[in-house]
Order: structure tokens, then C-alpha cells, then sequence
């Protein structure tokens, strides 16, 4: 495997959101049409929505303030998200939510992505995905 | 973005029936959460929350579901939920939470299963 990021290059999307619980939605939405342009089924598509989710989920709770700075990378054959928290709180407690989310949001990327991981990039909390196409398309 | 999230609130001998429609996530599990507790707190320990019509779950949502379990099951009752869309159950299968909460097809054998 590739050092994530450095993957699949061919088209590459940033998004930039401040860390607000209502802009989530916009990883997710941005996850579904790279998916799609990307040729993914549409179960797929719905996978990755979920896991870009649970992705922002492990590095912010809600509206703790910062940025989340997302990039989408594809190529023929997956797609790659990176998702790093500029600024704000970024030293959020493991296991601090309700109803031990984390442990769900754990489980939930360890099920629907082929590779997931949390790292520190240049001082700053990074969590990125990787999810491999498996449909064919002409 | 969230415009189509609802909680409508209704009773069926005697169990309070929460009907959500739309997509639960961190920005709209919070009220979920409220409606539960204030559930709880007007000694309901059983509770039905009908998930039909909701198009996205994530993690908080789960989250929040598995904390009303709790405060039920305390308070000597249960939280029953109704899915039907494989999507949304898959979620709770991947968690494990299939193994943890009562789970109905329709709003009718949660009722029926939540009578005493």
C-alpha cells in the first residue's frame, strides 16, 4: 500500500469546514460524489458516507471550533480521504461520548473500509480511509 | 442539510411511540437524545422508537439510542426500535447492536412486544 495521501493522485478534491456539527453533512455529501464519479456502487457510495463520518467523529465531537481540511484522492481503483483538525480542541478524551461512540465509530470503520488509521501530521490530528472499488465498470 | 429531521411523538396503550424521519447524526442526535430523556423522565421505562423513515445513522446516533437503553432498562423497562431498511440495520449488525436491542420490522410487534 501507498503512505495515505500520497496513493491515488488522478483527481484530488479539498474541502475545508469549520468544526460545526451541522457542516458534517458536507464531508459526507462531498464523499458520495467523488465515490460516484468514481464509478462506485451504490452501496458503496453509502459506506463511504457513513465512514467519512465517522472519520470527522474521531477527531471532533461537535462544535469545539477549528477546521477540518478533507481530501478526497481517487483513482481507477479507490479512493483515499484525509481528513486533518487545524486548530481548536485537539485533545479530545477517547471514550468521553455517550453511549461509547467511539468504540461504535471504531467498529463501523473497521467494517466498511479497507484500510482506516489515525495519525499526527505536522503537529496535527490526522485520520485518514481508503476504500477499494469492487465494481466493475465499462 | 438537516431540514427534513422530525420527531413526532405519539401513544399506544400506554408506550410512547417516537417516529424519527430523516438523518440522525452528530447534528441532529442531540434532540433525539432530549426526546428520550424527557421521555424517561415522565416514567415511561418502555419506549418504541420507530426508525422507518430515517435515511442516515452514525455512530452519535448509536450512541445516543444505547444511552436511552439504558436509562430504560434501569428505570425496569426496555427501548424497542423498528427498522426496516437493510441499510440502516446493517449499522447496528456491523456494531453488534442487533445482539442488543429489541428489533421489529413495524410499529405494530413493537407494541406488541413492549406490553407488560
Amino acid at each position: 500500500m501507498s503512505a495515505p495521501g500520497t496513493g491515488p493522485t488522478n483527481d484530488l478534491v479539498e474541502l475545508s469546514i469549520p468544526v460545526r456539527a451541522d457542516l458534517v453533512v458536507l464531508a459526507r455529501l462531498t464523499a458520495a460524489t467523488v465515490a460516484s464519479r468514481a464509478g462506485f456502487g451504490v452501496e458503496e457510495i453509502e459506506d463511504l458516507r457513513l465512514a467519512v463520518e465517522e472519520l470527522c467523529l474521531s477527531l471532533v465531537e461537535g462544535d469545539e471550533g477549528g477546521r477540518l481540511e478533507l481530501t478526497y484522492a481517487r483513482d481507477e481503483h479507490a479512493i483515499e480521504i484525509t481528513c486533518i483538525l487545524e486548530g481548536g480542541d485537539q485533545h479530545r478524551p477517547n471514550g468521553s461520548a455517550e453511549g461509547g461512540h467511539d468504540d461504535l465509530s471504531l467498529r463501523i470503520l473497521d467494517a466498511l473500509v479497507d484500510e482506516h488509521g489515525r495519525e499526527t501530521r505536522d503537529g496535527r490530528p490526522c485520520a485518514w480511509l481508503r476504500k477499494r472499488r469492487t465494481r466493475v465498470t465499462n | 442539510m438537516d431540514e427534513t429531521f422530525e420527531i413526532s411523538e405519539t401513544e399506544h396503550d400506554g408506550i410512547p411511540v417516537l417516529s424519527v424521519a430523516g438523518e440522525i447524526d452528530v447534528a441532529t442526535a442531540p434532540e433525539l437524545r432530549d426526546h428520550l430523556q424527557a421521555c424517561v423522565t415522565k416514567n415511561n421505562s418502555t419506549i418504541v422508537v420507530d426508525l422507518l423513515d430515517v435515511t442516515f445513522l452514525d455512530s452519535t446516533a448509536l450512541g445516543v439510542l444505547v444511552g436511552g437503553l439504558k436509562r430504560c432498562r434501569e428505570a425496569g423497562g426496555d427501548l424497542h426500535l423498528v427498522i426496516a431498511e437493510p441499510r440502516i440495520l446493517k449499522v447496528f449488525e456491523i456494531t453488534g447492536l442487533t445482539e442488543v436491542f429489541s428489533i421489529h420490522s413495524t410499529v405494530d410487534q413493537a407494541r406488541q412486544a413492549s406490553r407488560p
